[in-house]
């Protein structure tokens, strides 16, 4: 006999592990693939970068390409498209760049590139790339030029620290520059002279480094000029520098749109040409987005879960998915507390009209349906009805009670009765017709004590399902539901006291 | 604020002491022993009466039975010479929908309490019965008319008004346990412990008292009467406990509650069956049922005839 309750045991611990496994593993693999978090309302920064690009035309056929960002770890797009008039568009796919064309034009001419990102996660700047990048030997107009870098380098060395890059970068943005710095520096510095100087100054050293292009995405940019940083390979790795402060490392949210000697945009045809950058920033959620990070896997799983489905299939089972919850907690006050309520579900079902109504003004609303209820229903008692035509006419009350309150609460503006329509009026008729019966046999103690009850347990399991946080995990980990299924079946077999028992049946070990 | 969890005592104690909680008594005791294909035979107040006359356990004799409106009008034909009975549901339970008839003169029913009633008001009365007014599930019922019982004197001092009954638990057979429920002020002259009855504790061996409790807390004194509850002694013991051993051989549960009330003339007869007797028992007893059981299991002899386990609980029960 005992060792039947062990194995059906054995079976249930064996399937909780199981379940467990599966949960989690769904659970790392929906974080780590499809992007869903534990925390809810918490979307997907989607950043949308524009590249506007305008110039004159000078009245010859115009080509305009544009270097692109690239499929990377970086980050992943969304959408790219362009927004350009009159103009042929072509993707260069292999040299990332966008070619538009058009033959003459004659006004000043304004071509739109849009970038959709998201997941722009900080790979800290290092993309690894085995071919040993080929280094010009700087050659040197003269002698004294060549003694000028050394001595740079000499200084930086003695000065500065950190890799070759980051000191000599440090060192021709001091505030005050050394003598030797100052001369080998040209009067005008820009982002790119300088940069192009420091290439110099490393391609000494024998290390190559390159000039990067991009966007730093933050949400105050608006028609601002490329960014513009420095890559420098180091142990089989290009290492992104930042050319103000040495610092290495992508910037966070930084896209790379040009790398290399290569330009960032050309325009064939035209004068005046200029690049400028703008970035919105907007969050969608991260369900929406999980499928789009699904395509990038080539997962088909996704399309069969529940978050590819329309959006109100989606909430209508957002609302199922806290049941399981719910009705866990019922069983563990019912079965492990041990507190008798009326009706095994209704506390769950008044704790979801509680969802709907807001707390206090349901509660009260729910008491003031309760105590009418129960004032009729002592008064039918006394008609001495039968059992169906009495709870029929006792819900019928019911939807009376819920008419009436409705109406006066929006004459006299009083919001808590309003809430009176969102409960479930056969559960409330039934709690009523209950109570009732329960009053006539065994006092109104033990009536008000078992609706009380009923409050507490459905106030619990609002407490459970109305916390956002657990509704959106209990969503977006759906395979926890597995889970609570096995643990209930667990509960199936607790045979140990109940709570309430360890105080009923206090008497019997006292001595 | 620890102080409130000193309401809650230690389980390691209830199970040293056998204490038998709601879980495993669903679980263990009546998943196992109780098949619910046998429910309806203890449901039924007419298919445990007849069951009970097959084999000759003491029941008050049956009238009749209605079970259809066009019958109701037959009534006074049913209850012909007799001068009292009872009318009560088939599936009622604690007493609900019960009329006492104590004078019946042809054309006036006069009930329990003095009221006369005319026969239209019997006749609604049945008709209520028949609609489910009185069975909680609101299914249709059966009227069952029969004897009235007529209360033995033994117990005149212990009860505030109402039925003084004994509740037997049988398990495989063996009555393991019992108890007497008294009626009081507080209760309405009903049985229930919960709301507010006073159990008494009864030896197995002697059916004498050895516990009392009221609310849950030990008493020496009927609250109302003042009756030494200490001194009440059930007579014709033996009988009582063979009317609760028959009764698994009647219903094949092997965990049941035997309702029996004493009869001045006929003795002890039984009043209805529960397959899922409460807990209350232990409490009353001041003693764990799981203890009791584990015994039976382990030690008690099987195959026995329902004379031999009375015999064998009257020398072994401890």
């Amino acid at each position: 006999m005992k060792k039947k309750i062990f194995s059906v045991r054995g079976v249930l611990a064996i399937c909780l592990v199981l379940a467990v496994a599966f949960a989690g593993f769904a659970t790392y693999y929906k974080i780590a693939h499809w992007g869903f978090s534990f925390k809810p309302r918490e979307g997907t920064e989607i950043w949308t970068v524009d590249a506007h690009i305008s110039f004159m035309p000078t009245g010859e056929p115009i080509e305009v390409s544009l270097s692109t960002p690239r499929l990377g770890a970086e980050y992943k797009i969304l959408s790219e498209d362009v927004v350009a008039k009159g103009y042929t568009v072509e993707k260069d796919e292999k040299n990332h760049r966008m070619i538009m064309k058009s033959g003459p034009k004659k006004n000043e001419q304004n071509i739109y590139y849009r970038i959709m990102l998201y997941d722009n996660e900080d790979v800290i700047g290092k993309i690894r790339d085995y071919n040993q990048p080929k280094v010009k030997k700087p050659v040197f107009a003269s002698e004294q030029q060549q003694a000028m870098v050394e001595e740079i380098w000499a200084l930086a060395d003695s000065k500065k620290e950190g890799s070759d890059a980051s000191k000599i970068i440090q060192l021709l943005n001091d505030e005050i520059l050394e003598p030797e710095v100052d001369a080998f520096l040209p009067v005008k510095k820009s982002q790119r002279i300088m940069a192009e100087k420091i290439i110099e100054l490393l391609s000494f050293k024998n290390v190559a480094a390159r000039i990067v292009r991009g966007v730093k995405i933050s949400e105050k940019r608006r028609e601002a000029p490329a960014d513009l940083m420095l890559e420098v390979y180091e142990n089989s790795k290009w290492m992104m520098y930042n050319i103000e402060t040495g610092v290495s490392g992508l910037p966070k949210n930084f896209v790379v749109f040009q790398r290399g000697g290569v330009s960032l945009f050309d325009v064939v045809g035209g004068r005046k040409s200029e690049i400028k950058f703008s970035v919105i920033q907007s969050a969608v959620s991260s369900f929406k987005m999980a499928g789009k990070r699904a395509k990038y896997e080539n997962s088909k799983m996704f399309d069969y879960t529940i978050y590819n489905l329309p959006n109100l299939e989606q909430n209508t089972l957002k609302w199922l998915m806290i049941f399981p919850l719910g009705i866990l907690l019922v069983v563990l006050l019912r079965n492990v507390v041990g507190i008798p309520t009326m009706g095994t579900f209704t506390p769950m079902l008044v704790a979801m009209s509680l969802v709907r109504t807001g707390f206090w003004s349901g509660l009260i609303c729910f008491t003031l349906i309760i105590a009418l209820g129960l004032l009729i229903r002592t008064l039918l008692t006394r008609l001495n009805l039968l059992l169906v035509p009495r709870i029929s006419a006792v819900v019928i009350f019911v939807i009376l009670i819920m008419q009436m309150l409705t109406i006066l609460g929006y004459q006299y503006n009083f919001r808590i009765a309003a809430s009176a329509v969102f409960f479930p009026i056969i559960i409330t008729a039934w709690i009523i017709e209950r109570a009732s019966i329960t009053w006539e046999e065994e006092g109104a103690h033990n009536a008000t004590k078992q609706i009380v009850n009923t409050c507490v347990v459905a106030i619990l399991t609002y407490f459970v399902i109305s916390s956002s946080y657990i509704r959106h995990i209990m969503f977006a980990f759906n395979e926890w539901n597995l889970v609570i299924l096995i643990v209930v079946m667990q509960l199936g077999t607790y045979t140990g006291y109940r709570l309430v028992e360890l105080k009923r049946f206090a008497p019997l070990i006292k001595e | 604020m620890w102080d409130y969890f000193k309401i809650f005592s230690n389980p390691k104690k209830f199970r040293e002491r056998g204490v038998l909680g709601m879980n495993a008594r669903n679980f263990f005791i009546i998943g196992r022993n109780n098949k619910r294909s046998l429910y309806p035979l203890v449901d039924d107040k007419v298919q445990t009466k007849t069951l009970a006359d097959r084999i000759n356990i003491n029941t008050p004799h049956k009238i009749g039975v209605i079970e259809h409106q066009y019958e109701v009008k037959d009534l006074l034909k049913i209850v012909a010479g007799h001068e009292e009975f009872v009318i009560k549901p088939a599936h009622g339970s604690q007493g609900k929908g019960v009329l006492v008839i104590k004078q019946f003169t042809g054309t006036e029913f006069t009930t329990a309490s003095g009221k006369k009633l005319g026969f239209n008001e019997v006749y609604q009365h049945v008709s209520n019965i028949l609609s489910g007014l009185y069975s909680l599930g609101g299914q249709y019922d059966t009227a069952l008319i029969e004897e009235l019982v007529h209360f033995s004197d033994a117990f005149q001092n212990f009860s505030y008004q109402g039925i003084p009954d004994v509740r037997v638990i049988v398990y495989k057979g063996y009555p393991v346990m019992s108890m007497m429920r008294l009626a009081t002020k507080e209760s309405d002259g009903r049985a229930n412990l919960h709301q507010g009855a006073v159990g008494v504790g009864l030896d197995m061996r002697t059916g004498h008292a050895n516990n009392a409790v009221s609310h849950n807390m030990p008493i020496a004194i009927h609250p109302d009467t003042g009756a030494d509850l200490m001194t009440l002694q059930v007579p014709m013991w033996r009988e009582h406990l063979m009317i609760g051993a028959l009764a698994y051989e009647m219903t094949g549960l092997g965990y049941l509650g035997a309702d029996i009330v004493l009869d001045k003339f006929r003795g002890p007869m039984m009043l209805e069956l529960n397959a899922r007797p409460g807990l209350a028992i232990q409490i009353a007893n001041c003693r764990g049922l799981k203890e009791v059981i584990k015994n039976v299991d382990k030690h008690y002899p099987q195959g026995l005839s329902a004379q031999e386990r009375v015999d064998y609980v009257l020398n072994h029960a401890e």
